[in-house]
């Protein structure tokens, strides 16, 4: 037996590419539907997780799927918006704590999201590094993005204009990182952290810039009276919040008339959640409530019956494969006639022959099996990860 | 024997203090009058901290990322409102545990007179407006403040619940005392016209309809040649005797008021630790000043 696999593998080594190429089938066959059960497995877990612990979200009337995916995963698709008054109502029901979310803005790849510290206590998160945000201004990244974008406490990230051609709306933040998380294995891994002020300056909504009633330029003064003060675009304002400029930053307006995407709720208790919800029902309301869990469960419903679809797929696609490779070794069984009438003319019987090739195919099957192992494994390192960055984004 | 009793009593101490602070509600303010109503609500049980230097207007004042990170892990963060220790504004706080001690009466705020309406980039014209934000000279709205003062601090510690509402009444009869005595006095005024020194003294003047108008003076400056000049030309029209001040103002100041017939009266707003006494001892003070002025007259 040992001198067929020896055949075998000297045979293997003399026509590499076509046993690279049935080895690389025979992977495939065996690595596509593993991982695809491995790495849905993980999405689910990841998805359900996060949903479970987060009881109930508030948001605009619209898709619940856009907001629970922004507001729990910091998707790239923005929810409609609502006001900062949402959650204010919130907490003057005294039934539970609202955590205001504003996941609009990014940086350097990564979602910017604007909150207010409770959610670090909500979410379990610790700083690992430096400190948490005490100034607008300020950010705290997530372990992965720290890592990705090889920043740490002391370092300065600008925020991205939202579009190419606003050359004349939002000026980019420059943001100090005053801290790093330590890895949550979530979607936090992957965010920048500031406080909810923070991104309505980078939306514009707040600003800091020169004092007018001392600005003497009459360029930057368009027109000046006891009651009204007229600036030109000139007018110098700050891309960068420092405590020397910090107390020249202001909002126009209640805050409560500003721009959020979803408010996390953590009611008090069971009755707590069961009564707000009720505040939500009706036409006239204006917001949504919902209980996220719900909604990842729904969608994973649909990603199961994609999954089934995907399944049978592989199915074909896994036996029209093993038909190809069954005809590569007949069609190989062919070419080989020549050396197989050497083999008999040596006085070796059918079934030695039926050996060798027998050798080939579980050297080749085994090889591939094992490579297809060995992916699963890298694969099953990396998959929190991949499934935080390309499927749950 | 002796030294043994003597380190058996330190670490008992020691040990009690270190259990008196695990145990005592961890409570920031943003101003001193709200931190001796903690104090004085909570007693033994409440650890009330107001973090602000002495010597600064707390109104004013923007305190560091070290301080900020202790108001970050307060149990309780007492607001003033309307708008006061604008600082507020521009740090990250968590929601959990501020308690906004105005909220009750937020329709009541007074909007500050003075307000400047300017225009730049897209936003177009809005105005830099504000309320006033001295509350708790108005001792019903103190009374409000404290109030909610203690049902925070008794929501945070119900089980001691009984032990601070003792607090709460004690406070209470305080403010209606001082409410009473201060009506009392705004009675003997009637009217009369009074200058303030800063523009703190609204809520006082409206609770007690104080005729009061107010310039824009600090008590270590010396005011200048046009301030003077703008003085004179309120006091024709408006002829007040008296002029509230924060602090004592320099002695030149105070001899050019005697000089134009109006007499000092300091009535300490005491938004900081006062040197002396507390919170209490220097409402009774300024209401006492505002008696004896009235009857030097």
């Amino acid at each position: 037996m040992r001198d067929s696999f020896y055949l075998a593998w000297q045979y293997i080594r003399f026509n590499r590419w076509k046993s690279i190429t049935l080895l690389a089938c025979v992977m495939i066959i065996a690595f596509l539907p593993l991982a695809l059960e491995l790495l849905l497995d993980e999405s689910e877990k990841q998805l359900v997780d996060r949903a479970t612990s987060t009881p109930l979200v508030v948001g605009a009337r619209g898709s619940a799927l856009d907001l629970v995916m922004n507001a729990l995963y910091f998707g790239e698709q923005v929810p409609r918006r609502m006001t900062m008054a949402a959650a204010d109502a919130i907490e003057a029901t005294d039934l539970a704590l609202p955590i205001p979310m504003y996941v609009r803005f990014r940086a350097r790849g990564a979602p910017i999201v604007g909150t207010t510290l409770d959610y670090f206590d909500f979410r379990g998160l610790r700083i690992a590094d430096g400190r948490n945000l005490a100034m607008m201004g300020e950010c705290v990244l997530g372990a992965a993005v720290a890592e990705q974008l090889e920043l740490q406490p002391g370092n300065d990230i600008v925020s991205s204009p939202e579009n190419l051609f606003d050359l004349a709306g939002i000026y980019p933040l420059k943001m100090t990182v005053v801290g790093v998380l330590e890895r949550a294995h979530s979607s936090d891994d992957l965010a920048i952290f500031v406080d909810i002020k923070t991104t309505w300056i980078i939306q514009g909504l707040g600003h800091g810039h020169q004092d007018m009633e001392k600005v003497t330029d009459p360029q930057s003064i368009l027109g000046r009276s006891d009651t009204s003060i007229t600036a030109s675009a000139k007018l110098f304002h700050y891309t960068e919040i420092t405590p020397d400029n910090v107390n020249s930053f202001h909002f126009h307006g209640g805050l409560a008339e500003y721009p959020i995407t979803a408010v996390l709720v953590e009611p008090h208790d069971d009755k707590s959640g069961t009564i707000l919800q009720g505040r939500y029902i009706g036409d006239e309301a204006t917001e949504q409530i919902i209980r996220p869990r719900e909604v990842v469960d729904e969608l994973l419903a649909n990603i199961f019956r994609i999954k089934n679809l995907l399944d049978a797929v592989i199915l074909l696609v896994g036996l029209a494969t093993l038909l190809a490779i069954t005809l590569v070794f007949a069609l190989s069984i062919r070419l080989r006639s020549r050396e197989m009438d050497t083999v008999f003319r040596l006085g070796c019987r059918r079934a030695t022959m039926v050996r060798l090739v027998g050798a080939e195919i579980v050297t080749i099957v085994a090889a591939g099996a094992l490579a297809g192992l060995l992916a699963m494994l890298i694969l099953q390192q990396f998959a929190s990860e991949l499934v935080r960055s390309l499927i749950i984004r | 024997m002796r030294r043994f009793q003597a380190v058996s009593l330190m670490l008992t101490l020691t040990a009690a203090t270190a259990a008196y602070a695990e145990s005592a509600l961890n409570v920031y303010s943003v101003n001193y009058p709200l931190q001796y109503f903690a104090q004085r609500i909570g007693g033994e049980h409440v650890n009330a901290v107001f973090p602000a230097p002495a010597d600064v207007d707390p109104a004013y004042w923007v305190p560091d990322a070290d301080v900020i990170g202790a108001y970050q892990q307060a149990d309780l963060i007492l607001l003033n409102g309307a708008g006061y220790a604008s600082w507020m504004d521009k740090v990250s706080l968590p929601k959990r545990g501020q308690v906004n001690t105005s909220a009750s009466f937020r329709d009541a705020y007074i909007p500050m007179a003075d307000k400047v309406t300017h225009s730049h980039g897209p936003g177009g014209e809005h105005e830099h407006t504000g309320f006033a934000f001295t509350t708790w000279l108005d001792f019903v709205q103190a009374g409000q403040q404290a109030e909610a003062v203690c049902v925070a601090i008794k929501k945070s510690d119900p089980d001691r619940a009984a032990d601070y509402e003792a607090g709460c009444q004690s406070v209470a009869l305080d403010l209606a005392a001082l409410d009473s005595a201060m009506m009392a006095v705004s009675r003997t005024y009637q009217g009369a016209p009074l200058m303030g020194s800063h523009p703190v003294y609204q809520y006082l003047a409206r609770r007690y309809t104080l005729n009061l108008r107010s310039v824009h003076w600090e008590p270590h400056d010396t005011p200048t040649v046009e301030q003077w000049s703008e003085f004179r030309h309120t006091l024709s029209e408006h002829p007040a005797r008296w002029m509230l001040w924060e602090a004592e103002p320099l002695a030149e100041t105070a001899e050019q008021l005697e000089a134009l017939g109006v007499r000092v009266v300091v009535f300490d707003p005491c938004g900081n630790r006062p040197d002396e006494g507390d919170w209490l001892s220097v409402m009774r003070s300024n209401i006492q000043a505002l008696t004896d002025a009235r009857s030097a007259h």
